[in-house]
């Protein structure tokens, strides 16, 4: 007792309870946290300005070159122009259809619970496996969409969705969105159901229409629900790699090769670990930026309501 | 909330009105939609591996005989230990140090404390693909082999921010006054986390569990960079080896009957923990 009086007196405006001591209990978190994340990072950038291949390590450095070389031939912006577009696919679609999904299944419906299943399920399945499916399900001639055209009197011969330059990427965006958008929906339906009914009720009192009380107490009761999801969904959709890797390799063309599918092939198939790294450095201060202005934007706006 | 929730279970269905009946329409047709390619996955699985008529019509043949394929083509019982090893020992020490880690961070009210919650939290935005390169260097250069450990030595780490985030949400709601209490009872640092804190973090560590066993389970990347010997694969992994057999439409049931069987483990522990499932995940976002 006496031991924990001193340490309180020393400093100020803490209680004995909660000393600096508890400090220790974040040592081996912290231990995996640097040595297996941090440190990598901060390695990137001394990895960036070499020509390491990965497996000789009597690498020079070259200076700027491996940034000089990604932005003249233009893989970078590349990748960067179908990674934002990947990430507004999922954030736009996987946010609305979410949230649609939540509005409806909020209602005093029968079944909900089933519908709620259904909704989820997708997002049981691992990404190679999902893959597997939508491959399936895009393959021209015999797949799933092409033999329902097909049964339609459509043509379903000329349905190839990822072998097509203009749609292969909206054609993957949609599979993340359909496995994503589940969890999306339960978020939002946990948020909901923060909503107090009787504010509900006095608009209907009034005679507020259903679509009124959805935009006017809804949506706006739950904005930070809506925050926390678009946030979870702009990092998944920047850190787009599972279906470009597994359902088109990249193509056709350069048509899917998302900064982080691009980044891995310049590392494992091409072996230019340096020249990875410097993709990877770029990488890491897009993404920094636009989490930043996020989360500055998105502050911003609660404090306005 | 919870009273809440059984007060409106307890409310009367809304009346079939047409506006009510929409609502079942566009459900129902949705629904339909979203899971339409999982019924005909699973339909077709049941069909024999020569069978190349459509699989548009939906279970007009009964056998095992692509899951027996499948089941040996996988080494399923092989792959299914390796991902159960992986999976189960990385959510032991992720719950354990993450636990640990939250504790300060939740507790103190102070500079360093509310510094290292977001230094946690910053690594949510890194991508695994973005630091592959340092990270396998990182390994070798440490002498770490390719064993089952070294992906797992990853699932812990990119389990860190979001169980760390996760629990220093959920400590606000574990009372400072229990603990005040216990440490005049003379309990040590310790004790009071072990047997105070931790117990009453219960509903953190479901939803830790569920969130992280689940990308965990699901992941293939980590494995696929670090593990080589085909015998350490785990389910995921092994799902990878076939992504040649997409190009060949005769190996689509057994490959059909592979995919279930892979997420088969998921979807069983889904159906019977459906409540904690649905909370856990929600928990994890809206507590946080």
């Amino acid at each position: 007792m006496t031991t924990e009086a001193r340490t309180g007196k020393k400093d100020k405006n803490r209680s004995p309870v909660f000393t600096n001591k508890m400090y220790f209990f974040t040592i081996p978190a912290l231990a995996f946290f640097l040595v297996f994340w941090i440190f990598p990072v901060l390695q990137l950038f001394y990895y960036s300005i070499t020509n390491f291949n990965g497996i000789n390590y009597h690498y020079d450095f070259v200076g700027m070159k491996n940034y000089v070389k990604i932005f003249q031939n233009g893989t970078i912006l590349n990748s960067v122009k179908i990674t934002l577009i990947y990430a507004v696919i999922i954030v736009v679609l996987s946010n609305l259809i979410g949230l649609g999904a939540a509005l409806l299944l909020n209602t005093r419906i029968r079944g909900k619970g089933i519908f709620r299943t259904c909704a989820y399920f997708p997002a049981l399945f691992s990404a190679i496996v999902v893959g597997f499916i939508w491959s399936y399900v895009y393959m021209p001639t015999s797949g799933m969409i092409a033999s329902l055209l097909t049964m339609a009197g459509l043509d379903g011969t000329s349905f190839n969705p990822l072998g097509s330059f203009q749609w292969a990427l909206f054609a993957i965006a949609l599979v993340e969105v359909w496995k994503s958008f589940g969890t999306t929906m339960i978020i939002y339906l946990a948020g909901l159901q923060t909503v107090d009914e009787s504010l509900l009720e006095a608009g209907r009192i009034d005679g507020c229409t259903e679509w009124q009380l959805i935009k006017m107490v809804k949506i706006p009761l739950i904005y930070p629900t809506i925050t926390i999801n678009v946030i979870l969904s702009v990092i998944a959709g920047l850190k787009a790699f599972d279906f470009s890797f597994i359902m088109t390799n990249g193509g056709p063309g350069k048509s899917t090769k998302t900064l982080m599918f691009q980044i891995y092939e310049i590392a494992f198939n091409d072996q230019k670990m340096g020249r990875a790294s410097a993709f990877s450095v770029v990488a890491f201060f897009l993404i920094i930026m636009i989490t930043v202005l996020m989360l500055f934007f998105m502050n911003k706006k609660e404090v306005e309501l | 909330m919870k009273l809440h929730h059984t007060q409106t279970e307890k409310e009367s269905y809304e009346k079939m009105t047409p506006k009510v009946f929409l609502i079942y329409v566009l459900i129902v047709v949705f629904c339909l939609i979203v899971i339409s390619p999982l019924i005909i996955v699973f339909s077709s699985s049941f069909r024999i591996p020569e069978n190349q008529t459509s699989p548009l019509y939906l279970f007009t043949q009964f056998s095992l005989e692509s899951y027996k394929r499948a089941f040996v083509n996988m080494n399923y019982p092989q792959e299914f230990l390796n991902s159960l090893i992986t999976t189960g020992g990385s959510v032991l020490v992720v719950v354990l140090f993450a636990t640990m880690a939250a504790y300060p961070i939740g507790r103190i009210k102070a500079k360093p404390a509310r510094f290292l919650y977001y230094f946690f939290i910053s690594g949510l935005v890194i991508p695994s693909q973005m630091v592959i390169v340092p990270i396998a260097q990182t390994m070798s250069r440490m002498h770490i082999p390719n064993t089952r450990l070294t992906p797992m030595l990853m699932f812990i780490t990119c389990s860190m921010p979001f169980s760390v985030f996760l629990y220093a949400g959920f400590m606000k709601s574990v009372p400072v006054e229990i603990e005040e209490s216990a440490y005049l009872d003379g309990a040590g640092l310790w004790q009071r986390f072990s047997k105070v804190v931790f117990p009453l973090l219960k509903p953190a560590t479901v939803s830790t569990v569920i969130t992280q066993g689940l990308w965990i389970w699901n992941d293939y990347f980590y494995p696929m960079v670090f593990i080589s010997k085909k015998d350490q694969y785990s389910l995921p992994v092994g799902m990878i080896q076939f992504l040649g057999d997409k190009e060949n439409p005769a190996q689509w049931n057994v490959l059909f009957a592979s995919c279930i069987l892979c997420a088969l483990p998921l979807i069983i522990i889904f159906m019977l923990l459906q409540k904690q499932f649905i909370n856990g995940i929600a928990a994890g976002a809206v507590k946080g």
